[in-house]
């Protein structure tokens, strides 16, 4: 658990009095300098003299009968280690503390806190040294640990997250505090972040967004770079990955220092995996590569003013497997009839053929922070992205190696935020923002784009009040957005371009309540509506989507959804050794957007195929998120998630389709005592039982959803301690028993077996920790 | 004072880089390139009579506009040959297809799939492997008859395959005339 802890002491009012040399008072309040928001419970000591309270629901506190000296004043709080902070008090002294207070991370049986613990959302993190351990997977492959979280893959190279039953544009990922404008047209469209610039990701499973995202209906994914260390001298991570299935190799990069002039940070990642391969055969043109980078500047030109640059670059290409790229239903069914792809080699390979896809991501951001005084500050963001993605596929004449899609989409979202606290616990948080996005097809592809050039502007305002009052945060919330975009089509073949103009008022509101009861209960309440404007896919894509072998179609009259959300969350420690986290949720949306798979099919040269609409319905989802962590004896412990949704098409009164299986993992740690040679070792078991999606009909799907399976893995690793810096070497085995088995939310279900066993073995060397 | 003059500084420089992000340029039209428009079978009867063209024409593409199908009658116990020709109307000169095909014609395979008609379709070519391609065939004709000739196109088959299931590949025609012999 490592917590970073970086003090800034800015306001220091001193108070002279003639007093005795020991009867002086330490007073003032502890606040998150990020949210701005008081600590509550936190714990505050004078090294020196062992004097020490805790601060109250409001942050403050006070110790009495101080001598005059200088002093170390140690922090706490839940899970931290904390860092000292030099105070010289000579009088009464009120001071307030700005603790860089990041993500504290549930890896024991503590009460999970972080960062939207300050306010009324549901919330749950994966640390920056789990993220290391698993580095050779994608974003949405790690956020698979948060319970309540699936992934809907195409291949195993593919994959974007799905939460409480949604995913792709319902979803906000805020990359660095930047909303990610990213390309999710499809579901073969991956988030574009390198999972190994992080040093936290959380997923809000919250109501709203409303301090984030114009489009998203609830659920957000946070990735953070968090703060660069406090620590002046050169820390260093270097990680290495070697795994079995896809021979692949991971190699990151992390270089950090709390240099002279400012702070600074690098991570790079480099990523070479080849064809993976299930029991029996190898996936062919399955393989990927990555080359990422990111750089991080912090700079504090005073206390009161923060700085903070960053850049990174995501770089991918990933092959889509060979046999899943078919022709029309007469290839769909001869594909499904087979229980091994067409064009599977006996080789491995590297080599990455078409069907592929190339992305780059570029983000830049530039944030900073005035504290006009410990009650009020600004804080103003730039974030500027550019993501140029390339789609190859098979094509005659040569034309392979020509892009079948083209796309640059730049984007740009500019923010000002004002943040007001008083001093009987009122807060408000209240924020300007603008975003315009353009999206345009780069031309010689020689196939009429998909996606069609379109530019959107997005101005919005909102704002948050929130009231602590004792162990209770009460939250009410509100957000517009005004969204006006333009589109240029091409209509048919004809070489006709057509403009047409949309715009739509976004209105969300929210209220919540949170109760925390010292370190034992934390339970929260959250009501949300929102509203998501129809996107430029669901509007005008038009075309056959090779692979699903179906033509979709866009409605340009869609309407708005319209949501409502409540969610409820309890994190209960029942005894010392047990923590049962558990969410319920209820979401209802109206005018839900969805594809509609049409009566006949539609017959072209190409054959007969079945036509997608997008069109409208209300639908209702509602769920359960369930942990419970125990600890059988010290050292041993057990954790147990489950999680279902169910999702239900109140018109049709069919069940919604793309909704992840009900699921439920088991995970037995043990953790053996230190020695002098050896750290933090540890062996675990786990063990994944899938059901089958029997919810959905026979005409829904062209196939019926894959059988349940149960797959269990393994892990084991140590620490090696050398000096200032250490080796950390862990092992782990996904899909031991090599199960043959097949995944309701993979799209290449229709074609192919699931990955096989796979061992990943890793050495991670730390300077400086 | 100076860092909120900053701030604002900035705040106009970065209003600046979206003015210049917010251009309305025009929009390149795209060329669809990899369109078939129309099949084209000409059967020639190798002894002298009349020549039958089957066709199949849907200019929209992927569109919903319905395809324009032209069956034929062929004579009985008659050999004939057979030649594809495939085009790209939507341009104009009309583009031909079949040359394209010609050229990759070791990723290319025709399957003729013959239901309730009486007649068998041969191949009469072979790719630079050896292998049938099926641009020119020999088709005989039995007993008077009806019933329907499916052509198939597909792309990166396995050749040489005997059946649709065997060849995999992806399909690039699938077009069914009617046939009836007299």
């Amino acid at each position: 658990m490592r917590i970073y802890f970086i003090l800034s002491l800015f306001l220091l009012i001193s108070v002279t009095s003639i007093a005795q040399e020991c009867s002086y008072t330490l007073s003032g309040y502890l606040v998150d300098e990020d949210s701005n928001t008081p600590l509550e419970y936190a714990g505050i000591i004078i090294s020196e003299t062992q004097q020490g309270v805790h601060s109250d629901s409001t942050g403050y506190f006070e110790i009495t009968n101080v001598c005059a000296g200088n002093y170390q004043i140690e922090f706490s709080h839940i899970g931290c280690e904390c860092l000292n902070q030099q105070l010289q008090i000579k009088r009464d002294t009120v001071v307030t503390f700005y603790l860089h207070h990041h993500a504290e991370l549930l890896e024991e049986v503590v009460v999970r806190t972080n960062r939207a613990d300050l306010s009324t959302q549901t919330s749950t993190s994966i640390s920056e040294g789990d993220i290391s351990k698993e580095s050779n997977k994608n974003l949405s492959d790690l956020l698979e640990n948060i319970t309540g979280v699936s992934t809907l893959k195409n291949g195993s190279g593919i994959s974007k997250p799905v939460i409480h039953g949604l995913y792709g544009n319902r979803i906000a990922i805020l990359n660095n505090g930047i909303a990610q404008a990213g390309q999710q047209w499809g579901n073969d469209h991956a988030p574009e972040i390198d999972p190994a610039s992080a040093q936290y990701i959380s997923v809000i499973k919250g109501a709203n967004a409303l301090a984030y995202s114009s489009n998203s209906l609830g659920s957000i994914v946070v990735v953070d770079g968090g703060s660069i260390t406090d620590n002046t001298n050169l820390q260093a991570n270097l990680n290495y990955i070697y795994q079995t299935n896809g021979r692949g190799h991971t190699f990151n990069t992390r270089l950090e220092q709390n240099g002279k002039w400012a702070a600074w940070r690098y991570v790079g990642t480099l990523k070479k995996i080849g064809d993976t391969h299930t029991p029996n055969h190898f996936l062919t043109n399955t393989g990927k590569g990555e080359a990422n980078i990111s750089f991080q500047i912090e700079k504090k030109f005073s206390t009161q003013w923060h700085n903070k640059f960053y850049y990174s670059l995501f770089n991918t290409e990933i092959g889509v497997l060979r046999g899943s790229h078919i022709g029309n239903l007469t290839d769909l069914e001869t594909a499904l009839a087979r229980s091994r792809p067409f064009f599977t080699q006996d080789e491995f390979s590297y080599t990455l053929n078409p069907p592929r896809q190339e992305v780059k991501h570029h983000l830049l951001k530039f944030e900073s922070k005035y504290f006009i005084n410990d009650l009020q500050s600004f804080r103003f963001q730039y974030g500027g992205q550019l993501n140029n993605r390339k789609e190859f596929d098979i094509r005659r004449g040569g034309r392979s190696e020509i892009p079948a899609m083209s796309l640059n989409q730049f984007s740009h979202f500019l923010e000002g935020n004002y943040n007001l606290q008083t001093l009987n616990n009122w807060q408000l948080k209240t924020g300007l923002q603008f975003r315009t996005v353009d999206n345009a097809n780069e031309p010689g592809t020689g196939i009429i784009p998909l996606i069609p050039r379109f530019n959107s502007y997005t101005p919005s305002v909102f704002g948050i009040l929130q009231k602590q009052n004792n162990q209770w945060l009460f939250e009410v919330g509100g957000r517009y957005d005004y969204r006006f975009f333009w589109v240029k089509i091409q209509e048919g073949t004809s070489s006709n371009i057509v403009r047409y103009d949309h715009q739509f008022h976004n209105y969300a509101f929210s209220t919540g309540a949170k109760y925390r009861d010292s370190s034992n209960l934390k339970a929260s309440f959250n009501l949300g509506y929102m509203q998501r404007a129809p996107e430029v896919n669901e509007l005008y894509a038009s075309g056959l989507h090779q692979g699903v072998s179906g033509i979709e179609e866009g409605d340009r009259n869609l309407q708005q959804e319209k949501s409502l959300k409540a969610i409820g969350s309890i994190d209960w420690n029942i005894q010392e050794n047990t923590l049962l986290q558990a969410t319920a949720y209820y979401h209802y949306i109206d005018d839900y957007i969805y594809l509609q798979p049409q009566d006949d099919f539609r017959l072209t040269i190409r054959g007969a195929f079945p036509v997608f609409i997008y069109e409208q319905t209300d639908a209702a989802l509602y769920g359960a998120d369930l942990q419970l962590t125990y600890e059988l004896i010290p050292n041993l412990e057990l954790v147990t998630k489950y999680a279902i949704v169910r999702g239900k098409d109140r018109v049709n009164n069919n069940a919604i389709i793309n909704l992840p299986s009900d699921n439920l993992f088991t995970s037995l740690e043990w953790r053996l005592p230190s020695s002098d040679r050896f750290n933090d070792t540890y062996i675990s078991i786990n063990g994944r039982y899938v059901w089958q999606q029997d919810r959905i009909t026979a005409e829904q799907d062209f196939v019926a959803p894959p059988e349940a399976y149960y797959l269990m893995g393994l892990q084991m690793g140590t620490s090696l301690p050398f000096g200032t810096s250490k080796v950390d070497v862990s092992l782990t085995v996904d899909n031991l028993f090599n199960v043959q088995y097949r995944d309701y939310l993979n799209r290449l279900r229709y074609f192919a077996d699931e990955m096989g066993r796979n061992v990943s073995l890793r050495v991670n060397y730390q300077l400086g920790h | 004072m100076t860092t909120i003059k900053n701030l604002f500084f900035f705040l106009g420089l970065t209003g600046l880089m979206f003015l210049t992000a917010c251009n309305d340029d025009d929009v390149e039209p795209e060329n669809e390139e990899e369109v078939i428009t129309t099949v084209n079978y000409t059967l020639t009867p190798d002894g002298g009579g009349d020549t039958v063209t089957l066709t199949y024409r849907d200019e929209d593409g992927d569109g919903s506009g319905a395809p324009v199908i032209t069956g034929g009658t062929l004579a009985a116990n008659t050999t004939y040959s057979g030649s594809l020709e495939l085009l790209n109307e939507t341009e104009s000169p009309a583009e031909d297809i079949t040359e394209e095909i010609q050229e990759e014609d070791e990723d290319h395979l025709f399957f003729f799939t013959v239901n309730g008609a009486n007649l068998t379709v041969a191949y009469a070519d072979m790719d630079a492997n050896g292998n049938p391609t099926g641009l020119a065939t020999t088709v005989t004709t039995g007993d008077a008859s009806a019933g329907t000739l499916i052509v198939t196109l597909r792309h990166e088959p396995t050749k040489p395959a005997a059946t649709l299931a065997e060849a995999g590949g992806e399909t690039d025609i699938e077009v069914s005339f009617p046939v009836s012999i007299q």
